[in-house]
């Protein structure tokens, strides 16, 4: 029996400690899951042509990698070894149904516009890999805030191109247009190309560029 | 930790079990909800072509409900502009439905024939026919299009239109869903000379191209050449397979 002053102490003391804040933080920028791990690329530019749709699948992702890791940090004791993988695909592809159906019940017009990018998230290496990574060998609480920080490093990447994307491509953001007509009258246009992948490929590979070169990150050669 | 072949059994079992009932329960507890909402959608669309809600109301759900109910009415023909009854039932069921509509268009597009039972949307007011809605299908550069293209009391002139273009390209293909595009359609006229004549999608700005013929020329989407292409076909081929059909409103049978 402990006495009610180190239980108190022991809630508090891993609630936000070193590990907890690096868990949360590090990914947004030292170790952005896109920027710098290059994962989750495919969804980067599938989705980032509006920033609704990326607001949209950023929560999504959010959501199912937080999840997705307390529950495989709920259980990774009891997993065995040999089949990990495959239980933690399975919740995660369960997951990803829910969200899924939620969306079209919920955001009809939104899952419309989605489409298929959200049930593609079971293949979002992001989330795998931070349930195998990280769920697997610590506690739910550190998980859960280490999925948040994975998903947010995501999401900002995400949005962050998009508003690129859509301000360049459609002249809008959010959908409401915010380049003046009268712009469009002396004669500026809408650049065709960041409508296209390849406009978010070169988006993409410059906001690499500028991360690396703040942070002093390098690929080991 | 060792763990036995009988624990990895069970435990893959367990899994199994615990997720497909999340999923399952999910997935029913939501499914009237999920399909209202496609209904409402495709409602939504058929009201949007034929220029509901007049009153300026915003086009939420019970006012689709609502609009759906006392304004529109579905009616289903045959390719004569005869009113189809139950004997053209294609799936078996022994009514006539959407789901027969969609199988004799398939089949019609497949074999490029007439379809044999057709479905039209009229707009209401009170017992007064003030518009018609007929589906559009066809095929863009990635996937289907559809959409439905109102046409006034007398069956003469485009009063509204909606597109989908659900796998085409964003910002190219998919701008046949954007205003821009739709509202280009409003007041183009459907006959020439006493005959039905389809609208044309042309390549480029309809007022250089046909300039004699700008009543019956819609402006292409640049960049979206075969997207464009699938828009023209499938009126032209709406326009003729209700080509009875609307010969005879335009006589005022």
């Amino acid at each position: 029996m402990s006495s009610p002053a180190t239980e108190i102490q022991q809630e508090r003391a891993p609630l936000f400690g070193k590990k907890e804040r690096a868990a949360l933080l590090d990914p947004l920028s030292d170790d952005n899951p896109i920027t710098v791990q290059v994962l989750g690329i495919c969804s980067a530019l599938a989705v980032t042509i509006q920033m609704n749709r990326a607001l949209v699948m950023a929560a999504a992702v959010i959501a199912v990698v937080c999840t997705s890791n307390v529950v495989i940090s709920l259980i990774r004791n009891l997993i065995p070894p040999s089949i990990r993988i495959i239980v933690q695909l399975s919740v995660i592809a369960s997951l990803v149904i829910v969200v899924d159906q939620i969306l079209q019940a919920f955001m009809y017009d939104v899952a419309k516009q989605l489409s298929v990018f959200v049930g593609l998230i079971i293949t979002n290496c992001i989330i795998m890999g931070r349930a195998e990574a990280f769920a697997m060998a610590n506690p739910p609480w550190q998980s859960f805030l280490d999925g948040l920080g994975n998903g947010l490093g995501y999401g900002i990447i995400l949005v962050a191109v998009a508003v690129f994307r859509e301000l360049l491509g459609s002249g809008s953001l959010m959908g409401f247009k915010v380049i003046p007509q009268a712009v469009y009258d002396l004669g500026y246009v809408n650049n065709g190309l960041m409508v296209l992948a390849p406009g978010a490929f070169i988006l993409l590979g410059l906001m690499i560029w500028a991360q690396r070169t703040w942070t002093g990150y390098a690929e080991e050669a | 930790m060792a763990f036995s072949n009988g624990y990895i059994f069970g435990f893959a079992g367990a899994i199994c079990v615990v997720c497909s009932l999340a999923v399952s329960g999910v997935s029913l507890s939501l499914r009237d909800k999920q399909e209202l909402n496609r209904t409402r959608d495709e409602q939504g669309s058929i009201l949007g072509a034929l220029g509901l809600p007049d009153d300026g109301s915003v086009l939420d759900g019970p006012t689709i409900d609502k609009l759906w109910k006392e304004r529109v009415e579905q009616r289903f023909i045959k390719p004569d502009g005869t009113p189809a009854d139950a004997s053209l039932d294609q799936d078996g069921d022994g009514d006539l439905d959407a789901d027969d509509v969609s199988k004799a268009v398939d089949a019609a597009r497949k074999a490029d024939t007439k379809p044999a039972v057709l479905s039209v949307y009229v707009r209401l007011d009170g017992k007064r026919e003030e518009a018609y809605a007929i589906p559009l299908s066809g095929n863009g550069l990635w996937g289907p299009l559809g959409g439905y293209l109102a046409l006034d009391a007398q069956g003469r002139e485009v009063t509204g239109s909606t597109f989908f273009a659900p796998k085409e390209t964003p910002g190219l293909g998919a701008e046949i869903q954007e205003p821009a595009f739709e509202d280009q359609w409003k007041g183009k006229k459907l006959v020439k000379g006493g005959k039905s004549a389809p609208v044309r999608v042309v390549k480029g700005q309809a007022a250089n191209l046909c300039p004699d013929d700008i009543d019956y020329c819609v402006d292409g989407v640049s960049g979206a050449t075969i997207t464009s292409r699938g828009v023209d076909e499938m009126v032209a081929r709406a326009v003729g397979w209700y080509d009875a059909y609307l010969t005879k409103i335009r006589k005022g049978a």
